[in-house]
């Protein structure tokens, strides 16, 4: 898709059936805005769906998440773990909706949202939202917004760590959970580029 | 070796520093001893380069050049190294990929070639014996999960593998039981030679039993208010700093 930069399956509607499971990743680099927009419904008993996603934006880029897990069968099982990083002047928009109904007992769905934020100039807004409507249910959700830690970088630094290069292993720290398996250089260098 | 004249520091609206006068020679080792709050991490700080601190008067020379007009990086690739109070956890980078990342920096920076991977974790074994930190550690996220003698462990192991000119370990005995103090001496020891030379702050004799300093300071209300042999460390023990 794209300029192949951006590796996703198609966004939009997906269901999942009782015993399947639903992997999906995104990655969005840094010269392309992006919505990213999925609901996914799992509608079979022990169903279970996994997101991964990492954006890297410099510049103007506008990138937008918005993704529905509806939990409406018992004892499915769902992860999200989106992360990523804006400079420039990026704008990060971040919506991740998770509902458990009535009947979706044995529920266990969680959801990380974790951001970046490398100059004044660059937004990111995060709104996590749970609706649970079964009692039985393990559900946690944690978003966050900040900035590279001057303490990591100040320590690295004084041992001889120049500054970009001590921001760079920080941050593809922070990304690891999220880099895709093979694309470990491609997202180095995009990192670097920032 | 080092040269600091008339040092004046501050944060923010307070001033820490007094003018500190303070001159060391190679293979010299000095400590400097004082009560908390003192200065005496503002000084380690400073030294180092760490953001927001400002020198309002005075001049450093280190080797010859002007200290306070490099980055904390270019002071490390010059010789200088900082053991840190509070060790800082770096999730995510293990040990390994940080000190290698250092190492060869330092050896750009005086245009020598990149350790090759077999030889550098090699030499780590190597320094990491020296302070009795067991290989597993190699692999493991710096700090994390340390104990506190640990991150004090890892620093040592850290200065033992930059070979730095001048150490200034900054509280390293507090935190230690007896044995991680002496395994903490011993990798100081290791490294003293007529070149290399180091600060050792504390306010607490212990680490000074088993590191013979030549010359002892002390640092109150930011100032050096006093200045001798190892008798001093004696006095401090019996009287405290009111004293001076």
């Amino acid at each position: 898709m794209g300029h192949g930069k951006y590796i996703a399956p198609p966004v939009g509607q997906y269901q999942v059936a009782a015993g399947e499971t639903l992997n999906l990743q995104f990655v969005v680099l840094p010269g392309e805005s992006r919505d990213i927009d999925v609901s996914i419904d799992l509608i079979g008993p022990g169903a279970e769906a996994h997101i991964k996603a990492l954006y890297l934006c410099g510049a103007d880029e506008k990138v937008n998440f918005h993704i529905i897990m509806h939990h409406r069968a018992p004892g499915c099982h769902s992860t999200q773990t989106i992360k990523g990083i804006a400079g420039g002047t990026a704008q990060v928009q971040f919506h991740g909706v998770i509902v458990v109904a009535p009947d979706a007992q044995q529920t266990e769905a969680y959801q990380e949202n974790h951001n970046i934020v490398l100059t004044d100039q660059a937004r990111v807004e995060t709104r996590p939202q749970l609706e649970i409507y079964a009692d039985d249910v393990k559900c946690s959700h944690g978003a966050t917004v900040g900035q590279l830690n001057a303490d990591e970088l100040f320590y690295m630094r004084s041992r001889g760590i120049p500054e970009a290069e001590a921001k760079t292993l920080q941050m593809l720290s922070f990304l690891t959970p999220v880099i895709p398996e093979g694309r470990e250089e491609e997202i180095e260098s995009a990192v670097r580029s920032l | 070796m080092l040269e600091i004249k008339n040092l004046h520091a501050k944060i923010g609206d307070k001033e820490i520093l007094k003018g500190i006068d303070l001159t060391i020679g190679p293979g010299e080792v000095h400590a400097v001893m004082g009560p908390n709050g003192a200065g005496k991490s503002t000084l380690a700080a400073v030294l180092t380069g760490k953001p927001g601190y400002e020198v309002t008067e005075g001049s450093i020379l280190f080797q010859g050049q002007d200290l306070l007009a490099m980055t904390p990086e270019e002071r490390a690739w010059a010789g200088l190294f900082l053991s840190f109070q509070y060790p800082i956890e770096i999730p995510g980078v293990t040990i390994t990929a940080f000190m290698k990342a250092a190492v060869n920096a330092k050896r750009k920076a005086h245009g020598l070639p990149e350790f090759k991977a077999g030889d550098f974790l090699k030499l780590m074994k190597e320094k990491m014996a020296l302070v009795q930190m067991k290989p597993e550690f190699a692999k493991r996220e710096v700090n994390v999960g340390f104990s506190g003698g640990e991150k004090k462990r890892n620093e040592i192991f850290q200065m033992a593998l930059l070979e730095p000119e001048l150490a200034i370990l900054d509280e390293t005995d507090s935190g230690l039981d007896v044995d991680a103090l002496k395994i903490v001496a011993d990798g100081v020891n290791t490294l003293r030679s007529p070149e290399r030379s180091a600060i050792i702050i504390t306010h607490y004799h212990k680490l000074l039993e088993y590191v013979q300093p030549d010359v002892v300071h002390v640092l109150k209300d930011g100032r050096l208010v006093k200045t001798g042999g190892r008798e001093l460390i004696d006095a401090i023990e019996a009287k405290g700093f009111d004293q001076f």
